[in-house]
């Protein structure tokens, strides 16, 4: 048994500033978005020679944009090479969000609101659960780590950082020069990246950020011409493997509606990676059945560099297929919804509310569920037994509005919010007279 | 446990389709054909044609087999798409009723004809994969000009009696593209690879089928119909197979 000899790495690789390898396969170099959530779902972060495609089909949001702005923003934090492709780069630029100034030493996540009622009360809970941690239906970046930087959507990039950053050609917007031809004009945008990163030593990363592919500015396309360009970014970055892309479609683009039925899966074939954000904006019935969540997240393809099985199966704990008891008996994968927060965009596991579940935990009721004036019938209509679900409402005396709030802090204004006040009994109603409702 | 693809469907002269979604990649099933000829036939060739991945990604995710492509002398890599695009900066072909773009894909046809042709060493029995057809189409290339390149490489691979695999992505499986219905009509197998109807799952990462195809008239392997599906499930370097209902293997 002495045979064995430790195997010891013969030289050891360094790797650009903001980036680390993958626990599968070595040869995968990983790279923060910006958003913890979405390297989880990613299978740690964005993989280096892939381009990621975000689609966010509600127009009225700007969800696919804000994601864009995260990736620029960590490129800059990181010192990456971010080249913008956009009417006007450097706006956008502008635009983005930067960590807060103190929270250099602060061990403790950003608090939000949800945060914030956690902390006052103590939740008297059975003994048994007392050891047990949270329930966390997302993951956040350690505060030590310099992969991902914690950003803070209240403040904004400083001047100084942009200036220094365009000085040092580390920022490079980029312009579409509008031919006649959209073919021709999209070939010059091409050649102008690829003369970006022959000249960037390979040592450095590049970040690629495209913004609203399609929108107006880029004149009448077509389909083929998007997946044609898709398709030459996606060459471009296997040929230079120190780069990566993030590009997000004109909202108009991101449903079968403009190309026809397909149209997603064709753009999930020509890239890496692709995902959907799509947001509750127009639908009110969404809205009320998921309160605690801005929109749904469908993932179409994962990047898969250098293996078959995509890193994000075997490691996302988001997507729950990670542990082994998921492998082996089978269970499905989790959904995943978003919410943008005052302070942060967080992607998380979408569970159904209170009586809506069969599996489910939840320590605290929901406080931004939505309390109506009238009893409102609100049905589930996602699965296939129906459950009627009544609110009603208990109406609190206004005297003692002051001492119940959901913030838990004692406040002794009494023009609270009328509607804060009131707690929605749910009560679930069985239909004997129905008998396919839990039919087994 | 089972495994796929049969060592004889790898050897069979003859084009085999292979279709796929985009929840369910072949990619594994790819690889697989690769493993198999150059593994078990120490003296056959292997041409691969590819539109969507890069040799570094096959280079990788066959190490992961153990099976080294770079020191091989019996693969070759074919990068259609720079081909493609040489062959349009190089102007306009010499008939003039003929497109440019059909040049174009006629360039790709010579090449594996000079390819097949000029390997004396080998027994003979050479694989070709193209892989993916749909990505041309997708890319502006027109069915009737595709449709022709296949109906010649079949031709081609008939006559120096090799296998030909064409990978295609199906976008909606109960419409067929015209596309597919022609490569359809051309296959002598056909190999269905879908996701699992109820959604992904953990355990499971799809199932396969296996048709006849119109050309022959009588199977020669054991065909696998829909309601007896091949699962997989994919691992970093390919994919177990089990069969449906079972756990083989797997848990």
């Amino acid at each position: 048994m002495s045979l064995f000899k430790r195997r010891t790495p013969s030289r050891q690789v360094v790797l650009p500033p903001g980036t680390r390898t993958c626990p599968t396969s070595i040869s995968t170099v990983l790279t923060s978005s910006g958003i913890p959530s979405l390297d989880d779902i990613l299978g740690g972060g964005i993989p280096l020679s892939c381009s990621l495609v975000v689609l966010a089909p509600d127009s009225q949001s700007a969800y696919g944009e804000l994601v864009q702005k995260y990736f620029v923003a960590q490129g800059i934090a990181s010192g990456h090479k971010v080249c913008i492709v956009h009417e006007d780069g450097l706006s956008f630029a502008k635009e983005c969000m930067w960590t807060p100034a103190s929270s250099s030493n602060d061990p403790m996540p950003v608090l939000d609101e949800d945060d914030a009622v956690q902390s006052e009360e103590k939740i008297k809970i059975a003994w048994r659960y007392e050891q047990m941690k949270k329930f966390e239906t997302t993951v956040t970046s350690l505060p030590a780590d310099h992969f991902c930087d914690t950003f803070d959507l209240t403040c904004r990039i400083p001047m100084s950082v942009i200036d220094e950053a365009h000085n040092t050609k580390r920022l490079i917007p980029l312009n579409l020069a509008i031919n006649n031809d959209l073919a021709s004009s999209m070939d010059g945008l091409v050649n102008q990246i690829r003369d970006v990163l022959a000249t960037t030593p390979s040592t450095e990363v590049v970040r690629l950020c495209i913004a609203a592919l399609g929108s107006p500015e880029w004149g009448e396309c077509c389909p083929a011409d998007i997946l044609r360009f898709l398709y030459a970014l996606r060459r471009l970055m296997r040929q230079y493997p120190h780069a990566c892309a993030c590009v997000s479609l004109a909202p108009h683009l991101c449903t079968g509606l403009w190309a026809g039925s397909g149209w997603v899966q064709k753009v999930g074939w020509v890239t890496d990676a692709t995902i959907t954000m799509s947001g509750f904006g127009a639908n009110p019935a969404l809205t009320a059945l998921f309160p605690s969540h801005h929109g749904l997240v469908h993932i179409h393809k994962l990047p898969t560099p250098h293996s078959i099985l995509p890193t994000s199966d075997r490691y996302s704990t988001l997507r729950g297929l990670a542990s082994s008891a998921a492998a082996n008996i089978g269970t499905g994968e989790n959904n995943i919804a978003f919410r943008c927060m005052r302070k942060r965009l967080v992607f998380e596991t979408m569970h159904l509310d209170l009586e809506g579940g069969v599996t489910e935990r939840r320590t605290k009721p929901s406080s931004t569920a939505e309390i109506g004036q009238t009893p409102t019938h609100v049905s589930n209509t996602a699965a296939l037994a129906r459950v009627a679900v009544e609110l009603e409402e208990t109406l609190v005396d206004k005297k003692t509005q002051g001492h119940i709030s959901f913030q838990g802090t004692e406040s002794g204004t009494t023009d609270a919010n009328p509607q804060k006040s009131k707690r929605a009994k749910k009560k679930v109603a069985f239909h004997s007279d129905k008998p396919d409702l839990y039919d087994f | 446990m089972q495994s796929f693809p049969p060592p004889d469907l790898a050897s069979h002269i003859g084009l085999i389709l292979i279709t796929d979604e985009i929840q369910a990649p072949a990619d594994f099933l790819i690889h697989g054909f690769l493993n198999l000829r150059l593994k078990d036939s120490k003296q056959s060739r292997c041409l691969l044609l590819s539109v969507s991945e890069d040799i570094e990604r096959i280079r990788s995710v066959a190490s992961k087999s153990s099976l080294n492509i770079s020191q091989n002398a019996r693969f070759k890599f074919i990068d259609v798409y720079s081909h493609l695009e040489e062959s349009e900066a190089a102007g306009g072909s010499d008939a003039p009723d003929t497109s440019p773009r059909d040049s174009q894909l006629r360039r790709i046809f010579d090449l594996v004809s000079t390819e097949l042709r000029s390997a004396p060493d080998s027994d003979g029995k050479s694989l070709v994969i193209l892989d993916d057809i749909a990505t041309l189409e997708w890319l502006g290339y027109s069915v009737l000009e595709l449709s022709r390149l296949c109906r010649a490489l079949r031709a081609l691979c008939l006559k120096e009696s090799a296998t030909f695999l064409i990978r295609h992505h199906v976008l909606d499986r109960s419409e067929l593209d015209p596309l597919s219905r022609h490569l359809l009509q051309l296959c002598s197998y056909h190999v269905e690879v879908r996701p699992l109807s109820s959604g992904r799952s953990g355990a499971v990462s799809g199932e396969l089928c296996l048709h006849l195809g119109p050309v022959e008239s009588k199977p020669v392997y054991p065909l696998i119909t829909r309601s007896a599906a091949l699962q997989y499930r994919l691992t970093d370097g390919g994919a177990m197979f089990f069969n449906r209902g079972t756990s083989e293997g797997v848990l």
